[in-house]
């Protein structure tokens, strides 16, 4: 949500810099001309400038793809290195954290998943969820003790269910619910449909709960609730 | 779908309503008439209402938490591993094409007459890729 805020606060801040008064307009392009013919040295200063202020949230966002920091790190790097050969590409004016982003997910699928050979969830399975998916009004005693124990989560709880689902899950639950995406975004940023990324997010979302839930039964939280063993 | 009916949000269907509740809650109804056909089921049903409420209630806490446990910052190493990178690409790209040669010299002396042979033993091309 805050991040969604600012997102938001860029673009407006954008528009008065440049875009409502006749000689922003100019300047837009002016700019546009200028780019053409940009030399080595000023696209490495715009990139310095523009690109290097989100190495917090590309480096968290890292952390989802790999889960140590280790090669989060080695990711980041790798990121900011396709970005800066390709920069003359990046299109002013369009979202560059999401261009990163974009990027972020290409190196990592090309590098760090090649050799882990991991199955991939089908989308068949993915969609299997949504035949069984309950859709009944839900206790009001589920509802209350669902409440109580997300607003007495111990730290730690929420980071340690995330990197427990599914990559497919996570990634897409961590560009809704933290980055505050719309689903055509993350569908650009993960380069699948916006309608996988919706099942991914509500399974995402429904498995996050259900962890939170279990760990909160397991340290003996909830005590009416039928326990795990 | 005829004009006059909620279609999938007809009063009595709350099923297709929890199904798409966290549509709702996420904003991404774009068809205009299944929004307002979502929320007037919502104003006429209070058991649905509750479901929103919850549901909504707990996306925002979830939101809350991961934003707050998912910011961690880059290490001060990685920033200037990346700027050190930038500079290194900066400097290749500027010279596009990096020829590296290596000679021999060979210098003879035979019975005070010197011969000097020079050949190429080596010699690397590097083209950077600029597009």
């Amino acid at each position: 949500m805050a991040s969604n805020k600012s997102e938001k606060s860029e673009k407006i801040e954008d528009l008065e810099n440049s875009g409502n008064t006749a000689q922003g307009a100019l300047e837009v392009r002016a700019r546009a001309g200028a780019l053409a013919t940009e030399s080595l040295s000023d696209r490495t200063s715009r990139f310095e400038r523009d690109a290097m202020q989100y190495t917090n949230q590309l480096y968290a966002a890292a952390l989802r793809y790999t889960k140590n920091p280790h090669d989060a790190q080695d990711l980041v790097q790798d990121t900011y290195a396709k970005a800066f050969t390709s920069f003359h590409q990046f299109e002013p004016g369009t979202n560059l954290k999401a261009w990163l982003y974009r990027i972020l997910t290409t190196t990592f699928i090309n590098t760090y998943r090649k050799d882990q050979r991991r199955p991939q969830i089908s989308d068949g399975e993915l969609e299997d969820w949504q035949i069984h998916a309950a859709a009944s009004h839900t206790s009001n005693e589920g509802k209350s003790a669902e409440d109580e124990v997300l607003e007495n989560l111990p730290d730690g709880d929420v980071k340690r269910a995330l990197h427990e689902i599914p990559e497919e899950f996570r990634l897409a639950v961590f560009y809704a619910d933290v980055e505050g995406y719309a689903y055509k975004e993350i569908a650009q940023i993960l380069g699948i449909p916006a309608g996988t990324v919706m099942s991914r997010l509500h399974r995402g979302r429904k498995l996050l709960r259900e962890l939170l839930m279990d760990y909160a039964k397991d340290r003996g939280f909830l005590k009416n609730s039928e326990g795990k063993k | 779908m005829t004009p006059n009916n909620f279609g999938p949000f007809d009063s009595g269907n709350c099923e297709s309503v929890i199904q798409a509740l966290f549509l709702f809650i996420d904003n991404e109804i774009s068809d205009m008439s299944e929004a307002q056909a979502l929320e007037l089921h919502l104003q006429q049903c209070p058991p649905c209402r509750t479901e929103m409420e919850h549901e909504s209630r707990v996306i925002n806490q979830l939101k809350n938490l991961l934003a707050s446990s998912c910011c961690e910052e880059a290490p001060e190493e990685l920033n200037r591993r990346i700027a050190a990178q930038t500079a290194l690409l900066a400097a290749q790209m500027s010279n596009p094409t990096q020829v590296i040669t290596e000679y021999r010299r060979t210098e003879t002396t035979i019975n005070g007459e010197t011969l000097i042979k020079i050949e190429t033993t080596h010699e690397i091309r590097r083209d950077f890729p600029l597009s």
